[in-house]
């Protein structure tokens, strides 16, 4: 057996490993993609904290549910949200429903506070027990004393004298616009009445059971509710809901890139061969280097994202430039020449045409973006499957006489006669003067936008649902927050005071709504104490507010005595954990991070955040110690267009780098093979200025990935000696077109990113197929 | 928290009260006009003081506003009550002040207010037990709050009265015990003093 035919054989086996390993993981291990976006975005590595607090709040509303039932009516709402949870109810194994909130539990919620009346108050009573003469609180004694309301404090008069502790109730309360009516969570605006049904789901929201399940369960419930009137209206928000919107799509897309791309490819084949075999071959070592890409991904990560998939549906597109050059140089090689020595010939511009290649999908690695690595990874790799097949494989399948010169081939292959060739002419100048006018007035319109948003856009309907769900709930940003730390609990509670100094400021000005933090509910011992003592001063002294009320009332000192004993009488402070431990803490636990690496850490959170707030609460934190301002999505914003910056220069330097990898083989022509394109490259950026597109970061990685494959045209167009090569002018325009196929379906992603990407590349791709022939040389410099 | 609020719009609903088991009759006995005004003489008897504190003043309740209660001795002191807002004012100073926006329940207790200003039965009854009796020209009602920590809250309310509210007793689990009396009711666009007017 001869050298060569081991190399087909080890091959072989490892084609059988792949397609064992790959039959485990799908019918033993029954993997599933992942779907979870967040697992695309970059590890916060510098401080653990900082991304514990975001993977905690994620964590906290990922499992989430929050469905609201509104009519314009209560009572409709309130029918209609009893349908909508009776067919919950119905699935135990997928929800798990709130209780209803008893009067039990509210005068219990009220009970866990009411024996720390004294240290709660609000920082307005605080302020006005420092700063108000005791005339200010007889008055308002006075006033709480004959009011025909009585009833507006939560107990008695003689517990609550001055209203301080009402009045932190009342600001507790406004924390959230959500009531107990009727044993239900009720929300309202000026027209209608809301129903809160907050659901927890069972199995985890980026699972495909979960997002299966649940959509078609919940529009039975919502059926089930509008029954019970014509003005019945739903809105319903949970992570759930977009992970299931999302790997819809991503399924949608990648079946339409694969499927679109692969029946393409086979009718290209077949127009251009005439022959089911080239058509069979190109498919195998396709086909290979999917399951490499997937073997080794898993192997590498442990999991594979849905996007990946999506993105790496293109490189069906891609793979196929091998196969494709190899039968093309078939046709047109001397009949005298057997596959070896046709591949011996080949192998050269073959090797180069990877290598470059995988230098464009590797940029990708560059990047600390998990999801782009594994595209990186999954490209690159299947790349190289792909292409390690054409050259162990194919001199041995493609054999002697096993194809004839089909005639389309020769037929499109002779138009290339006719193409023009640079040269220094008047023609050329002309083109070169109008490219350069194009090129100027695109890029001198071309903006930029690092934004977020380009990573997803959900359905218009569940983006609809969440903005007023939020309106409605006043909910705080789950991606903008304050962290304060400190080596205790009480130091982070006291660092969380000097915080909410500074914010209380904003709230007046409107620039936030209000914030969510522990020491709202349970304030440092430093305070409590203080807070006590204040009060013991200014209200129950000889000559404080308690005494001068005595007076007005006609009692004597007993009274006070009576009164200030019953008062003063409340138990040890209010502790953390105490509070995080009952039922009233419950709703707020997620605001502890607890105790990472040494340090306790809590989350202060902002409702009611504006685009006018924004900017006004970095600057915050500054001088407090422990403070950190935590802004994620101005984080990603930042981090994808200081990648973009970057990539620039990476993409610049590649340029130099491939230049150098070229330089030994082609030497002055070296440029030819590059400059298609980079000249593409000019020309998407120009026209995506034109048509008023922002770059971002995923133009140009796709920008990177272009030189990677453009420079492989140029190659093959350089390749053979004898210019103007009908061989290789085929193998370009069927890469070209499949190519072109490939990332014009990928380009009709509803994920901005891949469409980015997608619209990048067809650009690239197409400019690259027009421009890589003229860059032949001319017949008459032959040598 | 809502309690809260249920106990000052319970206590605002009895007011220019109706409801009752004959619920007809009594309603048929309202005069129900769109702006009431008049004076109340107010005596409360609190757990932990000994002598009862007295008050005096007048309200006004118009459908389109809403209620202004201003107290006038011993000391005085206003409160308004608004579709948007409750306001108490202590002289030029604003002592409590509740935004609709923040604060849901005060359209609620707003429009439980409304609804017994105009009649609505409907609205009350959601909320309350009524029972009571009426002769030609008088009536007196007990309420009992439907929801159990409502009524444990606010205990009893008896209210009497002819083709307006009369008097009000309201009797809550503290053992505090608040009676209004209204007298020299007024009707129509006449009612309202300028200086109520401009208090609205």
């Amino acid at each position: 057996m001869s050298r060569r035919n081991v190399l087909a054989w080890i091959w072989a086996l490892v084609v059988v490993l792949l397609l064992a390993h790959n039959a485990t993981l799908w019918f033993w291990q029954r993997i599933v993609p992942d779907t979870d976006l967040l697992a695309l975005l970059p590890v916060e590595e510098r401080d653990p904290m900082r991304q514990f607090a975001f993977t905690r709040i994620t964590d906290a509303l990922q499992q989430r549910l929050v469905v609201l039932v509104g009519a314009a009516g209560w009572t409709r709402a309130s029918r209609a949200a009893d349908a909508y949870g009776a067919v919950l109810a119905r699935h135990p194994e997928q929800f798990q429903v709130a209780d209803s909130v008893t009067d039990q539990v509210q005068r219990d919620w009220l009970a866990s506070f009411q024996t720390h009346r004294l240290t709660l108050l609000t920082p307005q009573d605080e302020a006005a027990l420092r700063t108000q003469p005791k005339e200010y609180w007889v008055d308002l004694a006075l006033n709480k004393l004959y009011s025909p309301f009585a009833g507006v404090s939560p107990g008695a008069w003689r517990d609550d004298p001055f209203g301080l502790f009402s009045a932190w109730v009342q600001a507790r309360a406004q924390e959230t616009p959500v009531r107990p009516r009727d044993g239900k969570l009720f929300v309202g605006d000026e027209q209608r009445r809301y129903v809160v049904l907050p659901l927890t789901l069972r199995a985890p929201a980026f699972s495909m059971s979960a997002q299966q399940a649940v959509p078609p369960l919940l529009e039975q419930a919502r059926e089930a509710a509008k029954r019970a009137g014509p003005d019945v209206d739903l809105v319903t928000v949970g992570v759930v809901l977009h992970a299931a919107a999302a790997s819809a799509q991503a399924s949608r897309e990648m079946s339409m890139i694969g499927i679109g791309s692969i029946v393409g490819i086979a009718l290209l084949t077949w127009f251009a061969f005439r022959s089911l075999k080239p058509i069979a071959w190109i498919m195998l070592s396709i086909g290979i280097g999917c399951l490499g890409a997937l073997s080794v991904s898993w192997l590498v990560f442990g999991r594979i994202h849905l996007l990946t998939l999506v993105f790496g549906a293109t490189l069906i597109g891609v793979a196929q430039d091998y196969g494709i050059y190899f039968l093309c140089n078939w046709f047109a090689k001397d009949s005298q020449l057997d596959s070896w020595q046709l591949l011996r010939r080949l192998f050269p511009a073959l090797l180069l045409a990877v290598v470059t290649t995988v230098i464009g999908y590797m940029a990708l690695a560059l990047t600390p973006f998990p999801g782009l690595r594994q595209m990186a990874l999954f490209s690159a790799v299947g790349l190289v499957f792909a292409w390690l097949t054409v050259v162990v494989w194919f001199p041995v399948l493609v054999r002697f006489n096993a194809l004839k010169e089909p005639l389309t081939a020769c037929g499109y292959a002779a138009a290339s006669a006719r193409w023009p060739l640079l040269r220094f002419d008047r023609r050329t100048s002309l083109a070169a003067v109008l490219f350069l006018a194009f090129v100027v007035f695109g890029l001198s319109r071309l903006g930029v936008r690092d934004d977020i948003r380009s990573l997803q856009t959900p359905p218009k309907k569940l983006l609809d649902d969440q903005i007023q769900a939020s309106k409605l709930l006043d909910a705080p940003a789950p991606a903008q927050f304050f962290i304060v730390r400190g080596a205790t609990a009480e130091v982070v509670l006291e660092r969380e005071e000097l915080l909410k100094q500074r914010l209380d400021p904003l709230i007046e000005k409107n620039l936030i709504g209000g914030y969510q933090a522990l020491s709202n509910w349970v304030p440092s011992s430093r305070t409590q104490a203080a807070r006590r003592a204040l009060v013991e001063e200014k209200l129950f002294s000889d000559d404080g507010a308690l005494a001068a009320l005595m007076v007005r009332l006609g009692e004597n000192t007993r009274w006070v005595r009576t009164t200030r004993d019953r008062l003063l009488a409340s138990p040890s402070p209010l502790k953390l954990d105490d509070f995080l431990k009952s039922p009233a803490g419950e709703p707020w636990r997620h605001l502890w991070l607890g105790s990472v690496e040494g340090q306790y850490a809590s989350v202060v959170a902002l409702r009611g955040l504006g685009a006018a707030g924004l900017p006004v609460l970095p600057p915050l934190a500054a001088g407090l110690d422990g403070v950190q301002w935590v802004d994620k999505v101005g984080e990603i914003s930042s981090l994808l267009g200081r990648y973009r910056r970057y990539m620039g220069w990476v993409v610049l330097f590649s340029y130099g780098a491939v230049f150098g990898l070229l330089y030994p083989r082609y030497r002055g022509r070296s440029w030819r093979a590059l400059a298609p394109a980079a000249l593409a490259s000019i020309a998407t950026l120009a026209l995506l200025g034109s048509a008023g597109q922002n770059l971002q970061l995923f133009h140009v990685l796709a920008l990177m990935l272009l030189l990677g494959i453009g420079v492989d045209y140029g190659i093959f167009i350089q390749e053979r000696a004898g210019r103007r090569d009908h061989a290789a002018w085929l193998a370009v325009s069927l890469s070209a077109m499949s190519t072109l196929l490939s990332f014009g379906l990928l380009s009709l992603s509803k994920t901005p990113a891949l469409q980015a990407f997608g619209v990048t590349m067809l650009i690239g791709i197409a400019a690259v197929w027009l421009v890589a022939p003229c860059l032949g040389r001319d017949e008459t410099e032959k040598e | 928290m809502k309690r809260t609020f249920l106990i000052v719009g319970l206590a605002l609903i009895s007011l220019p009260l109706l409801g009752a088991a004959p619920v007809a009759k009594i309603q048929a006995m309202l005069a129900k006009p769109k702006i009431l005004c008049g004076r109340f003489d107010q005596t409360k008897q609190l757990a932990g003081i000994k002598k009862p504190l007295v008050s005096n003043g007048r309200f006004c309740a118009a459908a389109d506003k809403g209620v202004l209660w201003r107290n006038l001795k011993p000391f005085p002191s206003t409160l308004r009550l608004t579709r948007d807002e409750i306001v108490q004012l202590q002289g030029e100073r604003v002592t409590l002040h509740l935004d609709a926006k923040k604060e849901p329940a005060v359209r609620m207790i707003h429009s439980v207010l409304f609804a017994s200003l105009t009649g609505d039965l409907g609205q009350i009854e959601k909320l309350f037990e009524i029972e009571g009796s009426a002769s030609a020209d008088r009536w007196s009602v007990a309420l009992k709050a439907r929801a159990p920590s409502l009524a444990k809250t606010i205990g009893n309310i008896a209210l009497e009265g002819g083709a307006y509210v009369k008097q009000i007793t309201l009797n809550d689990a503290s053992g505090d015990r608040t009676t209004i009396v209204f007298s020299e009711i007024q009707v129509g666009d006449a009612a309202m003093t300028t200086e109520e007017a401009a208090l609205f």
